[in-house]
């Protein structure tokens, strides 16, 4: 007899007894459903995470550099503009490098006056680095930041508290007492945590020393042509910073380590949620297997006439570990396809879209799979080996 | 080759232990049946016949002694062997039918045919011509439930023909029936057993003895009477 026979008298069983079948299932629908829209969650939160972090230019082919030793409570400002200078020279693969002054400006125009977030001294690799767009006008370029032209660049809120619903581009305003000219308003970006990332104004690196009164650099950022440069760009800084300061006074970041946490985050949600689906699938399995040896007590005069007729003990097993598989099988499936549902349902109403856990999906059915043949086998393997004159006898 | 026994009972002795108590069922049967037999087992409750009837359709193995069917000794086969003589070689009737209730009259016939592994379409054919032979051709698509004592029974013997058995056992089958119904059955078996069909039925029911053509009587697990009415 082949394997379809047994498989389809299974079926008929599960069937012809449905609520039991459904309630038997339902431990292993609720584990794989939990699993599965868990991970889904998951997955399509890190993915929004990682999309975010993508379109701000923070791609895993980049570094920051950081004033002071790491670890260290003291902020101690060891980076210069020469130091800038030094890598944009000679780290290899360099794509973009982008030092960041930061100090505070207050701006006037006319009678009003201003003061941003922040007030940047940035290089013109700015808007390439960070995939920053201006909504008006133009970023300044390596020609102005080089011959420190007196030109600045403003963020949107900069913009609406100065200028309210004129146009900024070509208009002339003073920071800190210097003159500069408005060239262009950066596009929107909204706020990054509680910093709201309009509320800024750039002007060229060359004249941060004139404007903000210092050339310390309070953050570099480097993005390489290709994220496998990366550690040879960090060993070609290292060399270089040490070869000019003598000692290591600045720490290196990388976005792999950032992905790095969120990814162990995740991970950790995953195999927390993964033991009690294991919990429910092995309390689902013991469950089945009781439901089974129920099964077999009840069938025992049906498996006499089957044995009588010419079944061996092989037809009788298969049929009833095929019904334990079956019961598991579809259990998973109909959780894959809840748990999907009600991914989808919440991420929905976040607003952020659920990606289908493919992986924990094959995982569910193989776990299912392995359950039903395990908890399966030995009420099948009881039902095979029954006598079946005693079995005839049987009265239900 | 007719003189060859189609069953040969040698010495069989069966105890069954029930617990811890030893019941002797058969204390000691020789028995040949030859081709084209039909031969009723009459006795008293407890007297082995069912016993009897189970070993010679390989349900059950004697505790000393040899069955052989066709010569060949049951003992020496394997568990897989005895459950591919029980599918063809040997056709079951029961006192109370044993149709599986859920299954359509069509597919309780064909419950041999699957084990046999013919495919769908074949045995349903095979099935639905069976139940034309024993007629209740209208009735495949009934269950148990829907069918008189009589037409469930005619469709065991469907079921016990599946295969095309060379024998026929046959256990009280007119047992759960009025006599008319009874009798219309044992027709049908003497109808087979002019096919050349061995016939071999447990009954306590006189009138049904006389029509085989042998009879034998069973007391305490040994033969006590062997009589041929006709041949």
């Amino acid at each position: 007899m082949s394997l379809i026979e047994p498989f389809k008298l299974a079926l008929k069983s599960i069937f012809s007894n449905k609520l039991r079948s459904i309630l038997t299932t339902l431990g292993v629908i609720i584990g794989v459903a939990a699993v599965i829209t868990l991970v889904s969650m998951g997955e399509g939160a890190k993915s929004y995470i990682l999309n975010q972090i993508g379109a701000w230019g923070v791609g895993a082919n980049s570094l920051t550099i950081h004033p002071g030793e790491e670890n260290s409570h003291m902020v101690e400002l060891t980076l210069t503009y020469e130091d800038a200078l030094a890598l944009r020279q000679k780290v290899k693969n360099l794509q973009y490098l982008m030092p960041e002054f930061v100090g505070r400006g207050r701006l006037i125009y006319g009678k009003k006056a201003y003061v941003p977030g922040f007030t940047m001294g940035v290089s013109a690799d700015y808007p390439f680095a960070y995939k920053q767009k201006t909504a008006e006008g133009r970023f300044f370029s390596a020609a102005d930041e080089l011959g420190r032209k007196r030109v600045v660049v403003i963020g949107k809120t900069v913009a609406h508290n100065l200028f309210g619903e004129l146009s900024p581009v070509g208009e002339n305003i003073k920071i800190n007492g210097v003159g500069f000219t408005v060239v262009g308003v950066l596009e929107e970006k909204g706020a990054i945590l509680t910093y709201d990332m309009d509320d800024m104004a750039l002007i060229p690196s060359t004249l941060s020393e004139l404007v903000l009164g210092s050339n310390k650099i309070w953050e570099m950022f480097i993005t390489l042509n290709s994220e496998k440069q990366v550690d040879q760009a960090i060993k070609d800084v290292k060399k270089i910073l040490i070869a000019r300061h003598r000692k290591e006074d600045f720490h290196i970041h990388t976005q792999q380590g950032f992905i790095d946490i969120i990814n162990n985050v995740l991970n950790a949600m995953t195999g927390i949620v993964s033991a009690i689906a294991a919990i429910s699938l092995l309390v689902g399995g013991i469950g089945i297997m009781n439901i089974m040896l129920v099964a077999v007590t009840e069938r025992t005069r049906e498996i006499g006439i089957r044995k009588a007729i010419g079944a061996k003990q092989r037809d009788i097993f298969l049929q009833f570990v095929f019904e334990s598989i079956l019961i598991t099988m579809s259990g998973a499936l109909i959780g894959i396809a809840l748990g999907t549902l009600s991914a989808w349902g919440i991420m929905a109403y976040i607003k952020l879209e659920a990606v289908i856990a493919w992986g924990a999906a094959y995982t569910a059915c193989l776990v299912a799979l392995l359950v039903g043949i395990f908890f399966g086998v030995y009420p099948a393997m009881r039902a095979a080996r029954l006598d079946p004159v005693e079995a005839l006898r049987f009265e239900a | 080759m007719n003189n060859l026994p189609v069953v040969r009972i040698d010495k069989v002795k069966k105890v069954y232990h029930m617990g811890k108590v030893e019941v002797l069922a058969l204390q000691e049967i020789t028995l040949n049946i030859a081709k084209g037999e039909f031969v009723s087992i009459m006795g008293p409750s407890g007297c082995g016949k069912s016993t009897l009837m189970h070993m010679i359709g390989c349900l059950d193995r004697p505790t000393q002694g040899h069955i052989l069917l066709d010569e060949v000794d049951v003992d020496e086969l394997d568990d897989n062997s005895l459950a591919e003589i029980r599918n063809k070689k040997v056709g079951f009737v029961f006192q109370t039918f044993n149709l599986l209730p859920k299954l359509y009259a069509i597919e309780n016939v064909e419950l041999p045919l699957i084990y046999a592994g013919l495919g769908f379409d074949e045995r349903r054919k095979k099935a639905a011509d069976l139940l034309e032979m024993v007629g209740l051709k209208e009735r495949a698509f009934h269950r148990p439930t829907e069918l008189s004592g009589g037409q469930s029974q005619r469709v065991a013997i469907a079921r016990a023909l599946a295969n095309g058995p060379s024998i026929l056992l046959a256990d009280e089958p007119t047992g759960n029936l009025d006599s008319r119904t009874g009798d219309e059955i044992i027709h049908l078996f003497k109808e087979l057993n002019d096919r050349g069909i061995t016939m071999i039925i447990v009954t306590h029911d006189q009138d049904i003895a006389n029509q085989s053509k042998r009879i034998v009587r069973l007391k305490d697990g040994l033969v006590i009477a062997d009589e041929k009415l006709r041949a």
